[in-house]
C-alpha cells in the first residue's frame, strides 16, 4: 500500500506541476479527489483493511488529499498570474499615438477680447447697455454736440442708409439713449459694432467698440483716471505705463487721449524705440479716448450739469486685439479663414 | 499742421530741445505725430520738421503765431513778432479799389492791399525750403509769400492780378444757382446759392475762402496785384468745400475759424516780405471793410468748480496765472471765490466755464491730476443676454463650431435668395454710399456671409467647415423705420472635424445631425414653452429636408439641407444650415429651473415596432401616446427606423420605447403587459400600422 501510495503521490504532484490551464487542473482534481477519483476510491477501500492498519492508512490518505488540494490551488494562482501577465503584454498599445477626439470649436478673437474688457468693467459694478446699429443723425451726432457742418464730423466718415438714417459711427449714441431713459447714478458699458467709410490694413468699414460712462453727483477727472488706469492694467499688465494727455472730442470736456507704454519695445530705452514699427518710435500706443461728459450733452438728455457730472470713454476692440495678439492686418478678423480662427479661443 | 523748429523760434523764445518741445506739445493736446531732422539748403543749418495733429477746436494753432502763444504758455518764453515796415507809396489803396460786402453774415471783414511793379519770379531757396518742408508746393514769389504768411499767421491770403479786375470794385456775394466758375486748378465748377463769391463788379474772381479763379491768376505778365485778407463764415466755407470736394489750406483754416482781428497784420507782413524780396512795390494804405466785429463776453469761473470737475485742488491764484499765460484777461474776485475772464476773439473755443477749466487742466498737466476710484453707488447688474450668449458660444465650441464675424453688407442677389427670418419678401436696408457698388445692401440673413466663408475655406483646402455667426440682421420696416434682429446661423459641411486616428470613413453631417444640434441648443436653453417642428418650404432649402421651429406659434428658425438649385447658383457643394431668431430664443429661455425629486420606484421599459408608409411622421405616434394622459407612462420615444427587406417597398418600420412607472409602487409585470398590449393594439388600429415583433 505504501509503495503504491508513494507512486500515486509522485504521479499526481508531477501532473499538477505540468498543468498549465484551469481546465486541466479541474479535470485532475476530479480524477483524484472527485467521487470516483483515485484518492476517493482508496479512502473508500479503507474499510477492507485490517482494523489496526486503518487509522494510519486513513491519516496518510487524508494527508495526500490535503496536499493535492493545496498544490492545485497554488498552481491555479500561478496559472492565473501567468495568463494575466500574458494578457497585459498582449494588450499593450502605442501610447505615442495621438488621442482621438472631436475637433474643438473656436470663439472669435474679437469676442474673446470683448469678453475680457466687459468682465473687468462688470467686476467694477458697471452694467451692459445696447443700442441699434442703424441710428439717426440726432443720436449719432446732434445730441453728442456734433452739429451739422462742424469739422468734427470729418473725424468720422459715415455710411448713410435708406430713409436718411446712418450706420452708427461710434457706440456713443447708446450713451444718449440710456441717459434719456434713466436717471443717475449710472455706470454703463456698451459693446458693439460701429461703421466708418474706410477700408485698408488698419481700418475696416465695420469694427467694434466698447463705450462706457459713469454719471453721478460728483464724478471728477481724477475718477476717470483711476477707473481707466485700473482697467488698462487688468487688460494688459499691472506694470503697464498709462499716460493721459489732452485731446478733443465734441461730447467731452475736458477730453483725454489715453496711451499705454508700447507693448513691443517697452517704450523705455530710446534705442529700442527708434526701430519699433508698432509705436513708430514714440514709445506709446494710443489705446482709448475719454473725457468728462460735456454740459451740452447733459442738456440734450435733460440732466442738470450743475448737479451731475460724469465721464465717458471709448476704445476700439480690433486695435486692442491686434496689439494683444500681434495681428498686423485688421481684415483677417472678417475673412474668417479657419487657419486664422483656430489660433484663438 | 507742419512747421519747422527754427521758424517757430522766430515767434517765441524758448530753450527746449526739439524732442522736449514735441513732448510738451503732445502733453498739452497738440499731438506731435512726427519729428524729422532737416538741413537748410543755403546755411546748412540743422532744423526739424514738426507734424502736429491740430484738433478741430484749435483753429488758432493753424499758424505759427498761434502755436507760439501756446509754446509761450507752456514754457514761459516770450512771444515775438517780426518787425514790419510797409508804409507803401503812391495813391491810397482805398481810393484805387472799392469793397462791397453784400452778406456780412458770411464775410465779417474784407481787407486788401495793392502791390505794384510786380516782378513774378521764383522764390529764394529759404522760402522754397520752408514751404516745401511744410507740404506746400512752391509756385512763384507772389503766391509763395501768401502761403508763407498764411503758415505764419494762420490768415489765408489771396493775390489777384489787379489788371484782371477792371471794375476795381470787389463785391462779396452769394453765387447764383448753377452759376459756372473755373477755379485755379482749371476745373469748371457748378455753384449753388450757398457758395460765396468774390467778384470784380459782376464777374466772379474767386470762390471765397476756398480757391481763386483761373481768370485772375497771377502770372508772368502780372504788373500789379490785389492782396486779399478776409474773414469768412466757417459753416459756409465748409459746405462749399464739402459739396465741391475741394479742400484747400485756406478752406481748412476758415472752417476752423480765423481771427478777424488779424487781417491787417497778415497783409502788412506779406507786402513787407514782397518788398524785401523785390517781388514788388507796396502801394500806400489799405482798403478795409469790417461790418461785423466779434464781441467779447464776460465769463465767470467759480473756483470750487475746478476741484469738483478735476478732482485736484487748484487755487484761484494759480488758475488766474494759467489763464493769463494764454493771453486771457483774467481777474480774481477773491471775496466771491470766482474769476472774471474776458473771452478772446483769438480763442472762440473758450466761451464757457467748462472750457476754462479744461484749459487749466491742460496747462497744469493731466499727469498732476491724481487717480481716484469713485464710490460705487449704483451696483452692478446681471446681464441675461450676455449670460446666454456665453453659454451658447461655449456649447457651439464644444460641438466643433468656429465662430465667424462678417461685415453686414451684401449684394442684392444674396438678399434676394436669403431673406432670413423676416417672412415674405422683406425690404432690405439700402446703403446709399457703399464702398463697393455691388455691396449696397444690409444683410437680411447671416447666411450669405457664412456661405462666402465656406467658399474661402474650401479654396484653402478645408475638408470640413462647421461655423456659426451670432449677429444682427436688418430690414426696412413697413413704416420706413429699420428693424434689427439678433440671429444665430450656422453651416455644417462635411464630416464633423476629428483629431487623431481615423475610424473608418467619417460620416458626413446629415439632416438629423443638424436638427440634433439645434435640439441641443434648445435643451441648453431649458425652454419655458414647448417647441414644435414642421416641414418648411423655403427657396433656399431642399423641400424634403427642411424643418421649421416654432414656439407658441412664433417661428424661431429653420434648418435643413441647402437647396440643390441654390448650391448650383453659388457654385458650392451641398451643406446643411440652420438659422435661428436669437432674440426669440432669449424670450423662450427661462431664468428659473425647478428641480424634481428623484423617483422612488423602478422604471420598466417596453418596446414595440410598427410598419407604416414611408411618409408617415414618426412623431405622430409619440404625440398621440403623450396626449393620452396615461399617468403610468413616463416617457415615449422613437429609437429606430428601418427600410428594406423584409419590409415592403414604400413602407418603413419604426421602433418605439415606452417607459412605465408609478409614483407610489412597483408596477407588476402583468399590469404593465396588459397596459402595453392595449396601447400597441390601439396604435395598430388608429394608424393603420402593422405591428412587428
Ligand atoms: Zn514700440
Amino acid at each position: 500500500m505504501n509503495d503504491s501510495l508513494e507512486a500515486l503521490r509522485g504521479e499526481v504532484l508531477e501532473h499538477i506541476q505540468k498543468s498549465d490551464s484551469e481546465k486541466e487542473l479541474e479535470e485532475l482534481r476530479v480524477g483524484v479527489l472527485g467521487r470516483s477519483g483515485k484518492v476517493t476510491l482508496l479512502l473508500r477501500g479503507l474499510k477492507d483493511l485490517p482494523a489496526e492498519e486503518r487509522p494510519r492508512a486513513g491519516e496518510q490518505l487524508n494527508q495526500l488529499r490535503r496536499l493535492v488540494e493545496e498544490r492545485i490551488d497554488t498552481r491555479l494562482v500561478a496559472i492565473k498570474e501567468q495568463s494575466r501577465e500574458r494578457a497585459l503584454k498582449e494588450e499593450q498599445i502605442d501610447i505615442t499615438l495621438p488621442g482621438t477626439r472631436w475637433e474643438r470649436g473656436r470663439t472669435h478673437p474679437l469676442t474673446l477680447v470683448i469678453d475680457e474688457i466687459v468682465d473687468v468693467f462688470l467686476a467694477m459694478g458697471f452694467e451692459i447697455a445696447r443700442g441699434p446699429d442703424i441710428e439717426d443723425d440726432y443720436y449719432n451726432f446732434e445730441a453728442l454736440n456734433i452739429p451739422k457742418d462742424h469739422p468734427a464730423r470729418d473725424m468720422q466718415d459715415t455710411f448713410f442708409v435708406s430713409n436718411g438714417r446712418l450706420l452708427r459711427t461710434h457706440t456713443s449714441p447708446v450713451q444718449i439713449r440710456t441717459m434719456e431713459r434713466r436717471k443717475p447714478p449710472l455706470q454703463v458699458i456698451v459693446p458693439g459694432a460701429v461703421y466708418r467709410h474706410d477700408d485698408d490694413a488698419t481700418h475696416s468699414p465695420m469694427f467694434h467698440q466698447v463705450e462706457g460712462f459713469m454719471v453721478d453727483d460728483r464724478i471728477a477727472l481724477s475718477d476717470l483716471k483711476g477707473v481707466l488706469s485700473h482697467f488698462l492694467r487688468q487688460i494688459f499688465s499691472q506694470e503697464t505705463g498709462v499716460r493721459f494727455r489732452p485731446s478733443f472730442f465734441p461730447f467731452t470736456e475736458p477730453s483725454a487721449e489715453i496711451d499705454i507704454q508700447c507693448l513691443i519695445c517697452g517704450g523705455e530705452s530710446s534705442a529700442a524705440r527708434q526701430t519699433c514699427r508698432v509705436c513708430k518710435g514714440s514709445g506709446w500706443l494710443e489705446i482709448m479716448g475719454a473725457g468728462m461728459i460735456d454740459p451740452h450733452v447733459f442738456k440734450f438728455v435733460r440732466y442738470d450739469p450743475e448737479k451731475v457730472s460724469g465721464f465717458a470713454f471709448g476704445m476700439g476692440v480690433e486695435r486692442i486685439a491686434m496689439l494683444k495678439y500681434g495681428i498686423d492686418d485688421i481684415r483677417l478678423f472678417f475673412q474668417n479663414d479657419l487657419r486664422f480662427l483656430r489660433q484663438f479661443g | 499742421m507742419k512747421f519747422t523748429f527754427n521758424w517757430l523760434k522766430e515767434f517765441v523764445a524758448f530753450k527746449a530741445t526739439p524732442e522736449k518741445l514735441a513732448e510738451l506739445l503732445t502733453m498739452a493736446g497738440l499731438e506731435v505725430e512726427s519729428l524729422t531732422p532737416l538741413r537748410e539748403p543755403e546755411t546748412n543749418q540743422s532744423d526739424w520738421l514738426f507734424e502736429v495733429a491740430v484738433t478741430p477746436n484749435r483753429g488758432d494753432c493753424l499758424g505759427l503765431a498761434g502755436l507760439a502763444r501756446e509754446v509761450s504758455a507752456l514754457t514761459g518764453g516770450q512771444t515775438k513778432t517780426a518787425p514790419v515796415s510797409s508804409p507803401g507809396k503812391g495813391p491810397d489803396t482805398a481810393k484805387r479799389i472799392n469793397i462791397q460786402i453784400d452778406t456780412p453774415r458770411l464775410c465779417s471783414r474784407y481787407s486788401a492791399r495793392i502791390v505794384d511793379a510786380v516782378d513774378v519770379a521764383p522764390s529764394p531757396p529759404w522760402v522754397r525750403f520752408r514751404l516745401e518742408s511744410c507740404g506746400i508746393r512752391s509756385i512763384n514769389n507772389i503766391v509763395d509769400i501768401t502761403n508763407y504768411v498764411m503758415l505764419e499767421t494762420g490768415q489765408p491770403l489771396h493775390a489777384f492780378d489787379l489788371d484782371r479786375l477792371p471794375a476795381r470794385r470787389i463785391v462779396v456775394r452769394p453765387a447764383r444757382e448753377r452759376q459756372k466758375f473755373t477755379t485755379l486748378d482749371g476745373v469748371e465748377r457748378e455753384l449753388a446759392t450757398d457758395d460765396l463769391l468774390i467778384c470784380d463788379g459782376d464777374s466772379p474772381a474767386a470762390l471765397a475762402g476756398v480757391m481763386g479763379g483761373v481768370e485772375t491768376e497771377v502770372g508772368a505778365a502780372t504788373r500789379s496785384i490785389l492782396l486779399e485778407s478776409a474773414n469768412f463764415d466757417p459753416t459756409a466755407i465748409r459746405r462749399t468745400a464739402k459739396r465741391l470736394a475741394l479742400h484747400s489750406e485756406a478752406s481748412h483754416r476758415f472752417e476752423r475759424g480765423v481771427d478777424p482781428e488779424g487781417t491787417l497784420a497778415a497783409l502788412d507782413r506779406a507786402v513787407d516780405l514782397m518788398s524785401k524780396l523785390s517781388a514788388g512795390t507796396p502801394a500806400a494804405g489799405v482798403a478795409d471793410r469790417y461790418p461785423r466785429k466779434p464781441k467779447t463776453a464776460t465769463l465767470w469761473l467759480r473756483e470750487e468748480r475746478i476741484g469738483k470737475l478735476l478732482g485736484v485742488r487748484i487755487d484761484g491764484k494759480l488758475a488766474v496765472k494759467i489763464l493769463r499765460s494764454l493771453g486771457l484777461d483774467a481777474r480774481r474776485e477773491a471775496n466771491h471765490n470766482r474769476i472774471k475772464v474776458v473771452s478772446s476773439v483769438r480763442r472762440p473755443d473758450l466761451c464757457r466755464e467748462t472750457d476754462l477749466i479744461e484749459e487749466i487742466a491742460r496747462l497744469h498737466g493731466y499727469e498732476k491730476i491724481p487717480t481716484t476710484l469713485p464710490p460705487l453707488r449704483s451696483g452692478g447688474k446681471k446681464d441675461h443676454r450676455l449670460a446666454w450668449e456665453r453659454r451658447l458660444r461655449s456649447f457651439l465650441a464644444g460641438e466643433g463650431f468656429a465662430e465667424v464675424i462678417n461685415l453686414p453688407f451684401t449684394t442684392e442677389t444674396f438678399n434676394h435668395s436669403f431673406v432670413g427670418l423676416w417672412g415674405d419678401a422683406p425690404t432690405p436696408v439700402a446703403v446709399m454710399n457703399p464702398l463697393a457698388k455691388e455691396n449696397a445692401e444690409m444683410r437680411l440673413s447671416l447666411l450669405p456671409g457664412l456661405s462666402e466663408n465656406l467658399r474661402l475655406n474650401l479654396a484653402q483646402k478645408a475638408e470640413t467647415f462647421y461655423a456659426y455667426h451670432l449677429g444682427k440682421t436688418f430690414r426696412a420696416g413697413p413704416d420706413g423705420e429699420s428693424e434689427e434682429r439678433q440671429c444665430l446661423a450656422g453651416v455644417m459641411f462635411g464630416a464633423r472635424p476629428r483629431v487623431g486616428l481615423r475610424h473608418g470613413e467619417a460620416a458626413t453631417a446629415g439632416f438629423l445631425d443638424c436638427k440634433g444640434l439645434v435640439e441641443g441648443l434648445l435643451d441648453l436653453l431649458h425652454g419655458a414653452a414647448p417647441v414644435t417642428w414642421s416641414g418648411e418650404t423655403t427657396d433656399i432649402l431642399h423641400p424634403g429636408r427642411a424643418a421649421a421651429l416654432r414656439s407658441a406659434g412664433r417661428k424661431l428658425g429653420h434648418l435643413g439641407q441647402i437647396h440643390p438649385d441654390v448650391c448650383d447658383r453659388l457654385g458650392l457643394p451641398p451643406f446643411f444650415l440652420f438659422e435661428l431668431d436669437f432674440d426669440g430664443l432669449l424670450e423662450y429661455a427661462p431664468r428659473q429651473i425647478a428641480a424634481r425629486s428623484l423617483p422612488r420606484f423602478p422604471l420598466v421599459e417596453r418596446d414595440f415596432a410598427v410598419v407604416v408608409d414611408r411618409a408617415f411622421p414618426s412623431r405622430q405616434i409619440v404625440d398621440w401616446i403623450k396626449n393620452r394622459g396615461e399617468t403610468l407612462i413616463e416617457d415615449v420615444s422613437v429609437f429606430d427606423q428601418y427600410m428594406g427587406p423584409p419590409i415592403p417597398e414604400g413602407k418603413k418600420s419604426l421602433a418605439y420605447k415606452v417607459s412605465y412607472r408609478a409614483e407610489d409602487r412597483t408596477l407588476t409585470d402583468s399590469e404593465i403587459n396588459s397596459l402595453h398590449q392595449t396601447l400597441v393594439e390601439q396604435i395598430g388600429r388608429l394608424f393603420g400600422a402593422q405591428l412587428r415583433s
